[in-house]
């Protein structure tokens, strides 16, 4: 419509360019802008992996003291109760317990591996790996991060509350989340944390969501992202779109602890009929089943791309992989009811439940059956985030088979509330997201920092860490299994747990020994950032686009918007391999002689 | 060569407007996380609401209706106003701008005025946030929402600002744009919240 010629040239040159919708930001200069108030993605990435691999290790004492607890129950802490618990003789006190196992599962969650998945490899990844030059709204990013950095002041503050930190549980249950169960500010400190926390993810998650849809290379179709780009976007809608309601709940609790209001009160303390604390569950879940795919998906979609990185193959069937990935996404929002089977629930809505719930697990299979034939009969190379891809699926493959025991309401009513849920849910949430962290760092570390990590203390660090927290968790298995409930101060004082002891103190060893590898790790990640050998851009000689740059990348990323021609897992491509001499091509990269898209179709032959 | 090309040029917009509508998407996006918010405050209201024989209890002063049905209309018509300002913008009517965005600005404040008292009315009469499941649902809803107001009121004010340095044409009124959509969300969930909590 009254377009000129020339100007619709001009336009062309631009929409070709792409430079003015993705302008060069000038890099800061002052030390402030550049490394605190940062609104480089990058910078944002690494601040929130700061955060989190601290919070990490915060979250790995508290469980630690929770395991000498049950091993040792009522005896002095080392080293952490001379410190802490003085007060107490050096031994962890029944309300001092709540508080532990509260803060260790909160902290975890929302302060440990949501800032490293999703708020350190979110930012690091999507902008790189898309061909973009930063987020869409980097001032948004850097809000994001410092309204976290605000939830974690209010979590250390929870910590100084009057009558100790929170001790309601992390899934914050009332009535004894209000005032009547738990009172005292440590409480309402953590209520108000997971209120912000939630607030920073809802605007990382619009940044995600907005920059994948807006912000691809030209040519970076959405079935050419690589698949660690699809798990951190479907998780960034599934953030969107669910942490509000965990923020609603969060919001009513604060609410009913600070002006009195009745939404979740009962019993003796409600006004007028009060208000329903099985409210709260559904509210609760309605976001955390949603959570438990938030938590695991970037893991899934990272441990995809590596799979085949590291074994020189093609992403079996990577479409399904995406299908797969998309319907759980869709489904995890209709299945949360599995996490209420005893609150009394209608039996025929808990038998729905279990039928959606049993389903979701058929597109899981279909992953996990794509990362088995991805790896079959492949050239597999045993690098650090190789093992810890591999990992990934060991310890995620057990914990989806003892899910379906508590997915369905028959063998879920004896199972229910026992260390069983616990050693399931840490099979799949903690350590599988844990795993996909760690083979995320290793990958990405030479990029993020320019150095490379020291391979013998990575593979060491994998083969303690798997053992360990194999036996770890299904210690916890196993005691669950022989009725041991979650949770409990001493679970000796009960005759039928008492032959239980040997069991778990067995697995607390194992903790501990676990968590004593860890340094391993933290002594290998510092002294390679001090002291690692430079990193080449291409170290472990993949084809997606961020490998293409130096490392670390400049500020704006690209110096051209790269435009990409294939998918991202071109591997043992017999046309690459005459042409170019090597087993992989980049993205990006124009292969002499053939046209875009024909080195594709070639492999596929 | 040139053929092909044509048509895509024709469908190609400047990159000013792909920065808006990027900025938009951002803005929808929000919307929608935040409609999820409300949601689920509407869910908790319904939850309690079912679960009492009676609707308000019998011993709380009554809700009034015409003070909040005169906020609806000044919500309305703010909303009305803001839109009114946006199409001056987009077709160039730049002196048009400021005088509908002000009208708009100053109906919100009447709202946030309205709101007040009706809460210190309803306090003085005995409604207090601790007298169970229904007052607790009044004040939760409509200050939650009146926090949204105040700061679209903010958004406003600024949009004042730069309307009065006639800052608004027709190709650069994104502020306006996103501002506009925001104020239309809380207008539809005050809506909402007039209908559940007020009418019902």
């Amino acid at each position: 419509m009254g377009v000129g010629l020339a100007e619709a040239r001009e336009n062309l040159m631009e929409a070709t360019a792409y430079d003015d919708i993705q302008p060069i930001h000038p890099e800061p200069t002052s030390f402030w802008r550049r490394y605190v108030f940062s609104m480089d993605h990058k910078v944002i990435a690494k601040q929130f992996l700061w955060a989190g691999l601290l919070f990490l290790l915060v979250g790995g004492a508290l469980a630690m003291m929770i395991r000498w607890q049950w091993a040792y129950p009522g005896r002095a802490v080392p080293l952490i109760g001379s410190i802490f618990l003085r007060g107490q003789g050096g031994a962890i006190g029944p309300a001092t317990y709540m508080t532990v196992f509260t803060m260790h599962g909160l902290i975890m969650i929302f302060f440990a591996i949501t800032p490293i998945l999703i708020g350190a490899f979110g930012n690091y990844c999507i902008p790189l790996m898309i061909g973009a030059r930063d987020m869409a709204f980097p001032f948004l990013n850097m809000a994001s991060f410092w309204t976290f950095a605000i939830s974690l002041v209010l979590v250390i503050c929870s910590f100084f509350g009057q009558l100790g930190a929170a001790g309601a549980g992390w899934t914050t249950y009332p009535p004894l989340s209000t005032n009547i169960g738990t009172p005292g500010s440590g409480q309402t400190f953590m209520v108000a944390a997971i209120f912000v926390t939630g607030v920073s993810t809802i605007m990382g998650g619009i940044n995600y969501v907005t920059t994948v849809i807006r912000h691809r290379a030209p040519g970076m179709t959405w079935m050419r992202m690589p698949l660690t780009v699809w798990g951190l976007w479907l998780t960034a809608v599934l953030n969107v779109l669910f942490v509000p309601v965990l923020g609603s709940a969060a919001l009513l609790l604060f609410l009913d602890r600070v002006f009195g209001t009745q939404f979740f009160i009962a019993g003796a303390a409600s006004v007028r009929g009060g208000g329903d604390p099985i409210l709260f569950q559904h509210l609760f879940w309605i976001f955390g089943h949603p959570e438990v795919y938030i938590l695991i998906l970037p893991a899934w979609g990272i441990v995809n791309d590596l799979l085949s990185f590291f074994a020189r193959k093609p992403a079996n069937w990577y479409r399904g992989s995406v299908y797969a990935m998309c319907t759980v996404t869709v489904m995890s929002a209709i299945v949360y009811g599995h996490h209420m089977f005893m609150t009394g629930m209608n039996p025929m809505l808990g038998q729905s439940f279990m039928l959606l719930t049993l389903i979701i697990s058929v597109p899981a299979e279909i992953l996990f059956l794509n990362w088995l034939r991805t790896i079959w009969n492949g050239s597999i190379r045993t690098e650090p985030p190789m093992l810890f891809a591999l990992g990934m699926v060991f310890v995620f493959g057990m914990g989806g088979l003892t899910g379906l025991y508590l997915g369905a309401t028959a063998t879920d009513i004896y199972l229910h509330d026992t260390m069983f849920v616990v050693g399931h849910f840490h099979l799949t949430m903690a350590a599988a997201s844990f795993f996909g962290s760690l083979a995320a760092i290793y990958h990405w570390f030479p990029k993020m920092f320019g150095r490379k990590m020291n391979p013998r203390l990575s593979k060491l660090h994998f083969w303690w860490t798997i053992v360990f927290m194999t036996l770890l968790f299904t210690g916890q298995l196993i005691a669950g299994y022989a009725g041991q409930n979650r949770r409990l101060y001493n679970p000796y004082e009960y005759d039928f747990l008492k032959h239980l002891l040997p069991l778990n103190r067995y697995t607390s060893w194992s903790a501990f020994i676990l968590m004593a590898g860890q340094f391993v790790f933290v002594w290998n990640f510092i002294h390679s950032l001090v002291a690692g050998e430079k990193a080449e851009a291409n170290p472990w000689q993949v084809g997606t686009l961020e490998w293409t740059i130096p490392s670390p990348p400049p500020h704006h990323n690209y110096d051209v918007i790269p435009a990409v021609l294939r998918g991202p897992h071109e591997f043992a491509n017999p046309e690459v391999r005459e042409k170019l001499g090597r087993d992989w091509i980049g993205q990006s990269e124009e292969l002499a002689g053939s046209e875009p898209g024909a080195a594709a179709a070639v492999a596929r032959a | 060569m040139s053929t092909p090309v044509a048509a895509s040029v024709l469908r190609y917009r400047p990159p000013q407007a792909r920065k808006d509508a990027t900025a938009w998407l951002g803005m929808v996006v929000f919307l929608a996380s935040w409609t999820m918010m409300f949601a689920a405050l509407f869910a908790a209201y319904a939850a309690l609401r079912l679960r009492v024989e009676q609707w308000p209890p019998a011993d709380l002063p009554r809700l009034p209706l015409v003070l909040p049905l005169a906020n609806t209309l000044a919500i309305a018509a703010s909303s009305v106003a803001i839109q009114a300002g946006l199409r001056a913008a987009r077709q160039g009517r730049q002196a048009a701008v400021l005088p509908a965005v002000a009208a708009a600005l100053a109906l919100g404040a009447i709202f946030v005025g309205g709101q007040v008292a009706l809460w210190t009315g309803l306090w003085r009469a005995g409604l207090r946030p601790d007298g169970g499941p229904f007052p607790s649902v009044f004040y939760a809803l409509t200050v939650f929402h009146a926090l949204h107001v105040l700061v679209g009121l903010g958004g406003l004010a600024w949009a004042v600002v730069r309307a009065a340095r006639l800052a608004f044409g027709p190709a650069r009124h994104l502020g306006l744009r996103l501002w506009t959509g925001y104020w239309h969300f809380v207008l539809a969930m005050w809506l909402l919240l007039y209908v559940t909590v007020f009418l019902l």
